[in-house]
Order: C-alpha cells, then structure tokens, then sequence
C-alpha cells in the first residue's frame, strides 16, 4: 500500500529537506520556501518524469498575510500527481517565474498576476489577461469588496413596493410561528 | 377611413401585422439561456410556425436576444451588436440576471440591470425560462408590435445620451465604432 508514493516522498525529502506527506492513494504534497519551488519542480520534471504541470493556483490567508500557491504536477509513467505548495507574502507578492520550465505556466502566471497582483519578475505577456479596462485592486483578493464594488459601478433594482416576505406570508397562512433562532433572517 | 383600431391607420395596421409574423432573431447566446434557444426553434416547440426565425447577421435581424447575465467585456459586444441592427428592432432579455442581476448581483463582472444600458421590450423571467416561457415572451411581443407600441430604436435614439452615459460607466475605456443605424 502506498509504496510508490512513500517513495516518491523519500526521494524528494532526501534531495531537498522539504516536508510533505502522502495525502492518500496516488496524491503526494510537499512544501517549502518560494526559493527552492523551481529547483524542484525542475527536478521532478527532468529527472522523476512528472512532465504534466495541472494547473498552478493560489489561495489568499488573508488573516495570515500570505499566498499559498499550488504547483500541480502529474507523472504518466508512476500515474502520481504530486502538489508543490509554498506560501510567500501578501505585499508584496512576488514568485519566482517558472515559464522556462513550462511554456504553459505562462498563462497561469499572467492569470495569478491579474487576479491576485502576484508578480512574477521576467514574464513576458501583455498585462491584460482577462478582464478588461481594469483599474482597481486585483478581484481575487479576499479583501476586495465584490458588492461593494458592484452596486458603485452597476445599478440595482429596486424591489417591488408589494414584495412579501415568503416565510412570514406562509407562516401567518397557515397559523405557525417562526422559531427564535430564525427570526434574523426575517426582513425587518 | 375608419377602422377598428381606431389608433392606428390601415397602412400601420397592415406594416405592423406583416412585423410581427416575421421575426427574425439574433440570438446572442450568453449566460445560461442560450440551451433554450435550440429547443424552441426546432421541431419540439417549433416557434418557427410563429414566423420565429434565425438570423444570421445582426444586419438581417429583428429581435435581439439576450439570454442571460452579460459580463461587462459582453456587454461591449452586445451594444454593438445592438447598434449594428437595423429599426425596426426589438430586445428580448431572459431570465433574472437581466432583470436584477440574477444569482449573479454582487459580481464584479456582470451588469445588474440591462435596461440601463440597451432599451427592452420584454422581460422574460426565470432563471432560466423553458421554452413555453420564451414562446410566451415572443407573444408578448408581437402583442406589443401589432399595437404600434414597440419601439425599442426610437426609444434608443432619443435617449442615447442617457444609455452612452451609463454604458461609459461600465466600459471605461471607450474604443467603439459609430454605427449608422
Ligand atoms: S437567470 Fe439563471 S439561468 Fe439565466 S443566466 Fe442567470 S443564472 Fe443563468
């Protein structure tokens, strides 16, 4: 049981300090500082055969000031996808490119840069990757305001004068009380 | 000559009744909506007995629909789809996103509500409509055009001033062509 990814996870350990562990059945997850990210995914490309970059993703620990980003690579040989996480900082968020490695992680860096602000020193490519015309802070972040931000640049509707309250309007129907515990989510 | 649509006269009356039974539609396949077209077109639900029919350029076309929430990068293209039609034309909009952003009202990427930016004739709600709901709008519809009452390209011309401020607000950089419509 589990042999192939236990191994994996010994070499990777003996090469390169890291810690990591074997999530479970043909998934392996290690981590370690931005610096070294690239020496091992360079690694595990050349010499180990995980020639398949997933995808590369980012997730905001707002409260911990810092970005996790998630390198997913998949071997065709060993049938193994191996997670290479690392988290850097929050401001300013800089990562090491990894283009030379993989022409596609281009266009998941360019993405990463337009959705979170992460810079990634040397990556060529227009600035505007998806969105259009935008010219406030990054909306993936979690602390930019999406209805905030909404409702100053789209208009809402305005509801309807006659508009009822679908529990309280059932409830007086059919003569039952609304319990304690839910009585904030009524409308006034 | 008197007639029993006393508002309207015969050659009105007679322009408006060859309108409304030859709507050619540009279907502008966004949001979830745009499943529902091909099932109301074809054999199933047949609105083409309706006079309902695909266009195959905003220039052919008659009725613009706009089948679901719009990104504001979409909603660029839609106005100039919109722009590029020709009078008389008419929007249909599907579904809640269009009438009040939908599931989708606190994005930062899709508008709230259409009628700001393009005029609508007709609202068709749910989310999303079923093929009698969409039959049921083109009614409406040809209701609206058999009594003289659509007319979405004037209501657009007089306004524009309203509608391209409104729409600068959500496309702020403002590289669009003058149509001559
Ligand atoms: S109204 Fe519903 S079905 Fe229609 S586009 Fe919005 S979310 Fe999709």
């Amino acid at each position: 049981m589990l042999e192939k990814e236990q191994k994996l996870l010994e070499i990777l350990k003996s090469a390169f300090q890291v810690e990591g562990k074997v999530i479970r059945n043909r998934r392996v997850e290690i981590w370690d500082h931005k610096e070294m990210v690239p020496a091992i995914l360079l690694m595990v490309k050349t010499q180990l055969g995980y020639k398949h970059l997933n995808h590369i993703t980012c997730i905001d620990w707002l409260e911990e000031g810092k970005f996790q980003l998630v390198y997913t690579v998949f071997s065709h040989t060993d049938k193994l996808t191996l997670f290479v996480k690392t988290k850097i900082d929050r401001d300013p968020a800089i990562m090491p490119n990894i283009d030379d490695i993989w022409d596609q992680a281009n266009t998941y860096e360019r993405e990463l840069r337009e959705m979170y602000g992460i810079e990634f020193p040397g990556l060529v490519g227009d600035q505007e990757f998806i969105l259009e015309d935008w010219d406030e802070m990054p909306p993936m972040r979690r602390d930019f305001k999406t209805d905030v931000y909404a409702e100053k640049t789209f208009f809402a509707q305005p509801g309807r004068e006659d508009a009822q309250d679908v529990r309280e309007t059932i409830t007086k129907r059919s003569g039952e009380e609304i319990p304690e515990f839910a009585k904030k989510y009524s409308r006034d | 000559m008197e007639n029993k649509r006393n508002s309207q006269t015969i050659a009105e009356y007679i322009k408006n009744w060859s309108r409304k039974h030859s709507l050619f539609i540009m279907a502008y396949g966004t949001g979830c909506g745009a499943i529902e077209i091909p099932a109301t077109l074809t054999s199933r639900y047949d609105a083409e007995r309706l006079g309902i029919r695909g266009a195959a350029t905003p220039r052919q076309a008659d009725v613009l629909l706009i089948t679901g929430y719009l990104a504001t990068k979409t909603l660029k293209r839609v106005i100039r789809v919109y722009e590029q039609m020709q009078d008389p034309k008419y929007v249909i909009a599907f579904g809640s996103c269009t009438i009040n952003g939908g599931m989708y009202y606190d994005s930062y990427n899709t508008i709230n509500v259409l009628e700001k930016y393009i005029p609508v004739d007709v609202y068709i709600n749910g989310c999303m409509p079923r093929p009698e709901a969409v039959i049921a709008g083109f009614q409406q519809l040809q209701d609206k055009i058999a009594r003289g009452e659509a007319d979405n390209g004037t209501r657009y011309k007089e306004n524009l001033e309203w509608y391209r401020a409104n729409q600068h607000r959500v496309i702020k950089n403002w590289r669009m062509p003058d149509y001559n419509w």
